[in-house]
């Protein structure tokens, strides 16, 4: 049952203490009115939110960007805005050419470069907190609303903060798909249906087809949610007719359907269905953790462990129904989880959703709550609240950058920048680079290959980076076997014709090792902290 | 509450909107997604059977006649060593590849001993052969696959050696295209599907593409594109990068292969302007400028050319202590080459002279037994000599025994 809102007590109470006397000249407090227009004015616990969530935005703002993939979007982003068109094969890589390269991101990509290119890569950062934040801050809202209490909305944004970390500190364009996720599942869940879902729910998968490749999870849980309905009525009325008569299923079935043929708005039309099950398949990406089944080991794992209990408790004492949806949701997308640690991003907040709610009522009834007084809502808490989130955006990087212009020398430029990026990304290695551009093909560390396109010497030739899907197989190969000095690994240098080595020092032991060893072919040009430079005596 | 008629309209019209929404978008991509679709019913191959419009394979011509490099009696010498005289029992593959691409598949011979063309062609072609030589305990050259015939290669016994060496070999060798071609199933399969199949499983960075790129040569242009399984675009101009990848020395006969294909593809070009980008072709061209550069430099003063050669001068001044095979397989590799590259790749005529003086000596220096054991390289020998004379071993060879009966 929804817990019912009440007036919140005008009198004040007979035994309320008298006011102390006051000094001469000083101002009656009491006298003071709440001026705010009353659709302005929160409650404490609603500030409290705001003020959690401003806590988030600020903590997220200030993580660096990885040095990975985010990179590797902006130079195609790059590519694109400088070539006017789409590549048809892969762009960046010479080892790649030829390669089809259906470029399933490619709004996002352009989107971050302008935005990069205009406003520097603290925007960046504000895009990524601004992600995070409002994910987070829509699925509070909706549990909030839909529950009542805005203790189950900090529950919702607890757990799926919770699970979904490792997930979320990385910026890519997954949490583009990860916002229209979140506007998607707000819709769905809804207690009634609005108009505007009509328009809204096909513009976020026209929208999330050309953002990022995970639409079909949008499909997916729309799917969900038809399936699950068709189940309740059917259980509800034991007759199939009530499917045709149940308005609720018609809306949600033309909405998957509408949304199906809306994602066709994209460069690629129905190939971009094909490119999601290609890319899935790709056998390289079983090569990397990011595509791991969920184990234990992994702490993401542990986590999705921990929601899993709190939810099989919350269930148990819940008094909600659990409707066929939402354990079809939560099945489908924990399933997929198992196969593959990438979808614990999209159960997140299912799972974050089911425990506020089904926890909220289950405290209610412990408590044996029906009813609870509707909180004051005052002008103060709403101008706290406000104060708050500008203080957590004038202190984020984006916001500094705001207030105070863009750095005014190249040392301030790169200052900036440093305390952007991740400690692991090679910035000062790639200076160097740039004052000593490689000649012929170079070897690179996996990981390191997107920020050594986007910052590296113009004409580089790398040998990967993370769009592994787009590396033939052949080269992805030899590039595990001369990282992990397996056999024959300097004759595979030999053959690509490789002149300069880069490499992360902590993930290449091996190979670092074996390249000082053989001094009699390779030369450490470069050391620092985390990068070493290899470079070999006589070129090919 | 049961559904209007106005609903049942709209929901009528949202089906008609779908439908034809995923209608249109096939129309206007058919072509990439039926290939796509083929790809996910295939086991993920989507290669696109390439239309082979030649029956017969692309020649490379020899650009010169030189009997003051080499004469009559010399070239009979030479080839007179090099006839396929192989037993009957574990003939190996490698050594028949390399005498039918030499000899041609109709080349005969007076010497019932020697293997004509047309035996050495059923030997690769026909599984019953080729088990009449090696016997049921070795897995058959010939292997069938839901999608075609392929070729057993590898250092495994009884295999073809190096990757689409097979259908090289076959190809310079003059045969079709509808060859028949039984597998161990005998079901009637071609030439032309082999090389098919080949379109089908390349790979641009496998180990060794050398042959591969001579046998896609002969027989795709004009075409000078073609998709292979994994969905790439593979070009000639992708496989002429590959080919100048790396050190030089690198690939099968000290390099030397890789060299012979760049001269094949730029000679393609010649014919079909398409085949190469004009940027690739020049930076081929740049490429064998520089081998030149490199045998001008490396060659001893007896005529051979050391197996190091890209090393240029050092490779004299600092000698590698090769074997006698390994200075074979230098100098008369370059020699073949030379031989269908225009004369702006040459090195001074004196240098050409003087490394058909060793190579000739050598080789009719040579015990039967000794070029058996090294045939593969004394055919390139054989091949070089016949070439420099603009003419093909088998027409000189029956010529030759016609006048010297």
């Amino acid at each position: 049952m929804i817990a019912m809102t009440v007036e919140p007590e005008t009198l004040p109470p007979e035994n309320e203490a008298p006011e102390p006397p006051r000094k001469r000249g000083e101002a009656d407090l009491s006298l003071l009115e709440d001026r705010a227009p009353d659709w302005s004015k929160v409650t404490r616990s609603t500030a409290g939110l705001a003020v959690c969530l401003s806590i988030v935005f600020a903590l997220a703002s200030f993580l660096p960007l990885w040095h990975t993939d985010v990179w590797g979007h902006l130079s195609y982003g790059r590519w694109i805005a400088q070539n006017g068109r789409l590549p048809e094969t892969e762009p960046l890589l010479p080892l790649c050419e030829g390669v089809r390269f259906i470029d399933t991101v490619w709004l996002s990509q352009v989107a971050g470069y302008f935005i990069e290119k205009s406003l520097g890569v603290t925007a960046l950062q504000f895009l990524f907190a601004a992600s995070i934040t409002f994910c987070a801050a829509l699925l509070c809202i909706t549990t909030s609303r839909r529950s009542g209490s805005n203790l189950a909305g900090a529950i919702a944004v607890g757990t799926f903060l919770y699970v979904d970390y490792q997930q979320l500190i990385i910026a890519r364009p997954q949490l583009a798909g990860m916002v229209c996720f979140a506007v998607v599942f707000a819709i769905l869940t809804s207690p009634r249906w609005r108009t505007w879902y009509w328009v809204a729910i096909p513009a976020t998968f026209a929208l999330w087809a050309n953002l990022h490749g995970s639409f079909p999870i949008g499909l997916i849980l729309l799917a969900c949610f038809v399936v699950g309905r068709m189940f309740d009525l059917f259980r509800r009325t034991g007759s199939l007719r009530s499917w045709w008569s149940d308005a609720t299923l018609r809306r949600l079935f033309l909405s998957l359907q509408i949304s199906a043929a809306i994602v066709l708005l994209n460069p690629y039309g129905l190939q971009l269905y094909l490119e999601t099950v290609r890319v899935s398949a790709n056998p390289n990406l079983r090569d990397l953790v990011d595509w791991d089944p969920l184990t234990l080991r992994m702490s993401q794992g542990k986590a999705a462990a921990a929601a899993l209990m709190a939810l099989a408790v919350v269930f148990r004492f819940s008094p909600r129904r659990v409707t066929a949806a939402e354990a079809l949701t939560l099945t489908v997308f924990g399933l997929g989880a198992c196969f593959s640690s990438r979808i614990i991003v999209w159960w997140a907040p299912v799972v974050a959703y089911s425990i506020a709610m089904h926890g909220e009522a289950a405290l209610r009834r412990w408590r044996q709550m029906d009813t609870r007084p509707a909180a004051a809502r005052s002008g103060l808490s709403t101008v706290a609240m406000l104060g708050v989130m500008w203080i957590a955006f004038a202190y984020s990087p984006f916001g500094m950058r705001v207030i105070h212009g863009a750095p005014k020398t190249p040392e301030e430029a790169t200052n900036r920048l440093l305390r952007s990026v991740s400690m692991q990304t090679p910035v000062a290695a790639v200076k160097y680079l740039n004052e000593h551009p490689p000649v012929g093909q170079c070897f690179n560390t996996y990981e390191w290959g997107d920020y050594l396109l986007w910052a590296g010497p113009k004409d580089a030739k790398w040998f990967v980076a993370s769009h592994a899907h787009l590396v033939p197989r052949e080269v992805w190969e030899d590039y595990l076997r001369i990282s992990s000095l397996s056999r024959d690994w300097d004759s595979r240098l030999d053959r690509y014709g490789v002149n300069t080595i880069v490499l992360e020092r902590y993930t290449s032991p091996d190979l670092v090792r074996g390249l000082k060893e053989k001094s009699d072919v390779w030369s450490l040009e470069y050391e620092d902290r985390t990068t070493s430079i290899f470079v070999r005596k006589k070129p090919v | 509450m049961p559904a209007s008629s106005s609903t049942r309209v709209a929901f009528l019209a949202v089906q008609v909107v779908v439908v034809g929404a995923f209608a249109a978008t096939w129309v206007t991509k058919a072509k990439a997604l039926s290939r796509e679709f083929r790809g996910l019913k295939q086991n993920g191959s989507e290669y696109t059977r390439l239309p082979v419009t030649r029956n017969e394979p692309l020649e490379i011509s020899s650009l010169y006649n030189r009997p003051d490099l080499i004469s009559d009696e010399e070239l009979a010498d030479v080839l007179r060593q090099i006839q396929p005289r192989f037993p009957v029992k574990e003939m190996k593959p490698n050594h028949v590849e390399h005498a039918l691409r030499t000899w041609g598949v109709h080349a005969t011979f007076r010497d019932p001993e020697v293997r004509s063309g047309a035996q050495l062609e059923k030997f690769l072609t026909d599984t019953a052969s080729f088990l009449d030589s090696w016997g049921p305990s070795v897995s058959p050259l010939l292997q069938e696959r839901s999608t075609g015939v392929t070729v057993r290669w590898g250092s495994e016994k009884g295999g073809s050696v190096h990757h689409d060496h097979w259908l090289t070999s076959l190809t310079e060798a003059g045969a079709t295209l509808d060859t028949p071609v039984f597998g161990p199933a005998r079901h009637s399969s071609t030439l032309g599907d082999v090389l098919h199949e080949s379109l089908r499983d390349f790979r641009l960075d496998e180990k060794e593409t050398e042959w591969t790129a001579m046998a896609f040569g002969m027989w795709l242009p004009p075409e000078s594109h073609w998709i292979g399984s994994d969905g790439r675009r593979y070009s000639f101009d992708l496989l002429a990068r590959r080919l100048m990848r790396g050190q030089k020395e690198i690939g099968v006969c000290s390099g030397t292969h890789r060299v012979f294909s760049l001269m094949v593809l730029i000679r393609l070009d010649d014919e079909f302007p398409a085949v190469l980008s004009d940027s690739v072709r020049d930076e081929a061209w740049t490429y064998l400028e520089q081998v030149r550069d490199a045998i001008v430099a490396s060659q001893f003063e007896d005529g051979h050319w050391p197996s190091n050669w890209p090393d240029g001068a050092d490779a004299v001044t600092n000698p590698v202590d090769d074997p006698l095979f390994k200075k074979v397989i230098a100098t008369g590799h370059h020699l073949e080459w030379l031989s269908i590259a225009p004369k702006e790749l040459h090195p001074p005529e004196e240098q050409i002279r003087k490394a058909f003086r060793w190579v000739i000596d050598t080789t009719k220096s040579q015990t039967q037994q000794e070029i058996l054991d090294r045939y593969t390289f004394f055919s390139h020998v054989g091949a070089a000599a016949a070439r420099w004379r603009g003419t093909h071993p088998a027409v000189f060879w029956k010529e030759w025994e016609e006048k010297h009966p």
